[in-house]
């Protein structure tokens, strides 16, 4: 019996011992990144792995100055920012109208957004920059947005439509009774109750538009209008052996999503598996 | 659902609707019969178009380079399965078991990289696999494995591997996050009477959690398929599909045809046929799994 249990708690620290080493190997390329870009390059040519002995900030001053990492992430800031709004907002509407009422072509249009969360995207990259350079769409600020929200639209109503359906309607009869305007009833009474969905549409959304590459790449041309992830791109063209340097890059455009997943990992575990799951 | 009291004009109920069908067409539905269009012609961006017919799709039909980059997907989404749902079960099997501690935090960290940014993640491991300075050289000589060090990503025969690592690293967390989600709805007396009878660690995860988990592992499969038919950035920024053409996929090729050789007519063929291919694909794969039933 004694040794039993000597045996089961061996097992346990072996198994604890295991996974920590497990989670550490995936987190320890991301420590290695933040640490090795407080070192020189010198430093880091000579020994890689070591801790930085005197920290210094020169590479995100360089990364700043020549690499002119802020205007990117000014951009992906404007363009998260605006396409959110307008996920947050058509997304809202829509999935309210799905929901509450009966029309004829509702399940066409349901469907319809649906399959957006089933097709795959690369598929459009071609045919939307076709259909931009047509229209003189490409290479403006705001030529983000559109994609952006188009994509963004489908898990959005999906999500809210499936919260707004677990409200019960007698909330919104009973307002209207009383003599309250569809327009009010939505604003100051459905809206509040769909915070937390909200709120994670507005999380998830606002990370994939941030990490969104492929469109960017192609729809914007002027230095002064790509975002994050397509500036990074040129930066490592011109520093390709600097790696210190490209590593602080790395880190600025990566900060901000690392933030706002320390703060609400929960939420946006929970949101991209349900929304994932269910599409 | 259909409280007519509160029901608008069908008139007010298609203005709602409208903004958000409007951009959704312009930007998905629209591109379509655009490039579909733009497909039927040798065009190259200018003004000059000759009209081909079908003859890009025949050309795209026989294009070895086109199957090969499809050959590549097909390659990717064998190895994410197997290492990304596969590590996933393992590890998320273990992390339910009593004996772990610190549950949460190994969740958080494992779930991390799912969020980055695959544009930095393929920076990250361009600079693990480097030679002089990487991780991965590091690790080996310092484990006196030298022998094994290859060039990770310029060596045609490996490279299809080298770049798969990053991904499945990358969103081992997501799936991990799917299974622990099921294996916490499964009734807990099943498991106590499983205990009652003896059965062991192993044995329960073998003969109850397994089979319980069948749906889940169903749409987990799905997903990887779905999410690595549309692999691009990770692969664009390591290697951007070389050497050579080893290491190109579906979307890689169509970028190189469209934007590099300015090939905009067959890149559009192209991008029919990768729609194809993955609906193709994705459909097939539900068929044979006995359809989503929505689980987990």
């Amino acid at each position: 019996m004694k040794r039993r249990r000597l045996l089961g708690k061996t097992l346990e620290i072996l198994l604890n011992v295991m996974m920590l080493l497990f989670s550490f190997a995936c987190i320890f390329p991301l420590i290695w990144m933040t640490y090795s870009s407080l070192k020189t390059q010198k430093d880091f040519s000579l020994n890689i792995i070591s801790l930085p002995l005197a920290p210094q900030f020169n590479n995100y001053i360089e990364a700043i100055r020549t690499g002119k990492m802020h205007i990117f992430f000014l951009n992906s800031m404007f363009i998260g920012i605006i396409s959110v709004v307008f996920i947050i907002a058509i997304g809202f509407i829509t999935a309210y109208c799905l929901s509450r009422f009966n029309f004829r072509g509702r399940n066409l249009i349901y469907v319809l957004f649906l399959f957006g969360m089933l097709v795959p995207v690369h598929s459009l990259l071609v045919p939307v920059f076709v259909q931009f350079k047509w229209l003189g769409l490409l290479n403006k600020r705001l030529t983000l947005i559109l994609p952006y929200v188009a994509f963004g639209l489908p898990m959005a109503i999906f999500l809210l439509e499936s919260f707004i359906k677990t409200i019960p309607i007698e909330i919104e009869e009973a307002a209207c009774i009383d003599g309250s305007p569809i327009a009010v009833t939505l604003m100051k009474i459905i809206m509040p109750i769909c915070r937390p969905a909200m709120s994670t549409v507005l999380i998830l959304t606002f990370l994939h538009v941030w990490n969104e590459f492929p469109f960017a790449l192609i729809l914007i041309k002027s230095d002064y209008l790509k975002t994050l992830p397509v500036g990074l791109t040129n930066f490592s063209g011109q520093y390709s052996v600097d790696y210190p340097r490209l590593m602080a890059a790395l880190v600025i455009a990566t900060l901000p999503v690392i933030i706002v997943y320390l703060l609400f990992s929960k939420k946006i575990i929970q949101g991209m598996t349900a929304g994932a799951v269910k599409g | 659902m259909n409280h007519k009291l509160m029901r608008p004009k069908t008139e007010v109920l298609l203005g709602l609707l409208s903004p958000g069908l409007l951009i959704y067409c312009f930007i998905v539905v629209l591109p379509l019969f655009v490039s579909f269009r733009y497909s039927l012609f040798d065009w190259s961006g200018g003004i000059n178009m000759e009209f081909v017919g079908l003859g890009n799709y025949i050309d795209l039909v026989q294009d070895g380079d086109f199957w090969f980059s499809f050959k590549n997907n097909v390659m990717i989404i064998m190895l994410s399965i197997l290492g990304q749902v596969g590590i996933a079960f393992v590890v998320s099997a273990l992390l339910m078991s009593k004996l772990l501690k610190w549950r949460e935090f190994h969740r958080v960290v494992i779930f991390l990289p799912v969020v980055l940014s695959a544009v930095v993640i393929g920076f990250l491991w361009t600079i693990i696999y480097s030679k002089d300075m990487g991780l991965l050289n590091w690790i080996l000589k310092a484990l006196h494995l030298e022998s094994f060090i290859i060039p990770w990503l310029d060596d045609p025969r490996y490279v299809i591997y080298t770049v798969t690592i990053p991904l499945i690293w990358q969103y081992i967390g997501f799936y991990l996050i799917i299974f622990m989600a099921a294996m916490q709805s499964i009734p807990k007396d099943i498991f106590e009477v499983a205990d009652i009878d003896g059965a062991t660690g192993i044995k329960k995860a073998v003969y109850i959690t397994l089979p319980l988990l069948y749906d889940t592992l169903k749409v987990a499969i799905m997903l990887c398929i779905a999410g690595n038919m549309k692999v691009f950035d990770h692969i664009y920024v390591m290697t951007g599909g070389g050497p050579g053409k080893s290491s190109t996929v579906m979307a890689q090729y169509a970028y190189d045809n469209s934007f590099v050789m300015f090939k905009l007519g067959y890149g559009s063929a192209i991008s029919i046929g990768i729609l194809v291919l993955s609906l193709a694909l994705i459909l097939l794969s539900r068929k044979l799994m006995g359809g989503n039933k929505n689980e987990a």
